[in-house]
């Protein structure tokens, strides 16, 4: 079990972000999704130790994160993209990866290889000498996913890691994910039903704070029978769980 | 894909298994050395100075890659205590004095936090803790623009308790705009904090004095200064403490 969730809270002054949150996770990819608000961001950013709970229980790859040796072994393990990454605009695309693999602590002598190996990954070859003040959004966000498997993560965790990308790319990137999701746990937070219909074996669906509804990509559309809002099964049946919630 | 843990060995058709035939090599495998090899970096021999001295080479780098310790804000700050050293407003009394504690003030800032940081977030997620790089990157500005400050002041020909009596202050200073940097989470508000407090102490000695450079030479403010630092450098601590983050 990767990430090990109880009863897990977070407010910030009055407003509860996530509210009592039950979750674990094995290996696989996991779908977030969620309206705006929901929780998803304030979720992710506590499975990446970089937001502590107000209440309740986390464990990571087996540890828990308020131990700071603990919390330091969990983060070289850790593959992150966050929401909005600021970026180094004098950096190459391989110096930004490289510095975050350095921060992770990787070996010295595996980084090069291993940031090479991220370059590919993400079909920025042809762009790995380039600053990054050059890039346009969507190459710059592949950077970010970049940085985020460099180190060959057991638990990664992306935060809209398709906005900006151009509809091949995304493709490319649902392939990255599915292959990524057969020996770690990869959590990813979109508002892009598609996205989660393709790449993840199962989701989870937010509203307010809690959980309203988990299980396989399938049973999320099969939830949208006789539903009417929604263009594709799939968004009919996240629409109709979302109206149920909200009733 | 298969990453060469080697890097000083490039894969090639030869590393395939002898069974393999010449057309199932694994070209993304070779391709990946070729590239990890053209693309390493070669870390300066500050950077590798740095990391052995810290022995972290991932703490090294973000050491030298401090937003003011970077060429463009060495030159200006060299500029800075150039002009200081040359103007002076009497015998043995140049601007250095007055300029290294604002200066140095400003570079503290700077250095690390959420304000100037594009990537922030992302270092908190990192092995590497956010307040071990705070800590080094301070120490390292303030190292630097102290002996920027004393070599400006010694070339200057100021007098001995000018030449090194900024010293104190600075300390006061650098921690006080950390501090505020640090607990607003805005390195231009914590900047404008250590600059308007040398300000004020530089304007409040001339008052009481009629001596400006008695904020810098009174060995009897020598103590107080030390104590605001003390005390600015536990607010530091407290407000990086691991809690916050996690």
């Amino acid at each position: 079990m990767n990430v090990d969730m109880r009863d897990t809270h977070r407010s910030f002054g009055k407003n509860r972000a996530v509210a009592g949150v039950d979750l674990q996770l094995g290996t696989g990819v996991f779908g977030l999704l969620g309206p705006n608000g929901a929780g998803k961001t304030s979720l992710l950013r506590m499975l990446a130790t970089v937001l502590p709970p107000t209440s309740g229980e986390i464990r990571l790859l087996g540890r828990d994160p308020r131990g700071a040796a603990a919390r330091r072994e969990i983060r070289r393990r850790l593959g992150y993209l966050p929401q909005s990454l600021g970026y180094y605009p004098s950096f190459t695309v391989v110096e930004f990866i490289e510095y975050f693999a350095l921060l992770k602590e990787m070996p010295s002598s595996a980084i090069p290889g291993a940031v090479a190996a991220a370059v590919e990954r993400v079909d920025l070859g042809a762009k790995a000498r380039a600053k990054l003040r050059t890039l346009s959004g969507g190459m710059l966000r592949r950077v970010g996913i970049a940085q985020a498997i460099v180190n060959n993560p057991d638990l990664l965790l992306l935060d809209e890691p398709t906005a900006g990308l151009d509809p091949e790319q995304r493709v490319h990137f649902r392939g990255l994910l599915r292959s990524l999701g057969g020996n770690s746990t990869v959590v990813v937070s979109t508002h892009l039903v598609e996205d989660v219909g393709t790449a993840c074996s199962e989701v989870a669906l937010m509203s307010a704070g809690r959980i309203v509804f988990r299980g396989t990509p399938d049973e999320l559309t099969a939830r949208g029978a006789g539903h009417e809002v929604g263009d594709a099964p799939l968004e009919r049946g996240y629409s109709a769980v979302l109206a149920e919630a909200r009733s | 894909m298969t990453i060469p843990n080697d890097p000083g060995h490039l894969p090639s058709a030869h590393d395939t298994p002898a069974h393999d035939s010449p057309d199932r090599v694994d070209l993304d495998r070779v391709w990946t050395g070729v590239a990890a090899e053209v693309w390493r970096r070669h870390p300066g021999w500050v950077e590798r100075t740095a990391a052995r001295l810290l022995r972290s080479p991932g703490l090294a780098r973000a050491l030298v890659t401090t937003p003011s310790l970077l060429v463009p804000w060495l030159i200006s700050t060299a500029v800075a205590f150039g002009v200081g050293a040359l103007v002076s407003i009497g015998p043995g009394q140049s601007l250095v004095w007055l300029i290294a504690p604002g200066v140095a003030a400003v570079g503290i800032a700077f250095a690390y936090g959420p304000g100037t940081d594009p990537a922030w977030e992302l270092s908190l997620s990192c092995a590497v803790p956010d307040r071990v790089v705070l800590f080094a990157r301070g120490m390292a500005v303030f190292a630097v623009n102290a002996a920027l400050g004393l070599l400006a002041s010694t070339v200057s020909g100021a007098a001995a308790a000018l030449t090194f009596g900024w010293l104190v202050p600075m300390t006061a200073v650098c921690a006080l705009a950390l501090a505020v940097a640090v607990t607003v989470r805005s390195a231009s508000v914590g900047a404008a904090a250590g600059v308007g407090a040398w300000t004020i102490t530089v304007l409040a000695s001339q008052t009481a004095s009629g001596q400006p450079s008695a904020a810098a030479t009174n060995v009897h403010a020598y103590l107080p200064y030390l104590a605001v630092a003390v005390c600015c450098a536990a607010v530091v601590g407290y407000a990086t403490r691991p809690q916050r983050e996690f």
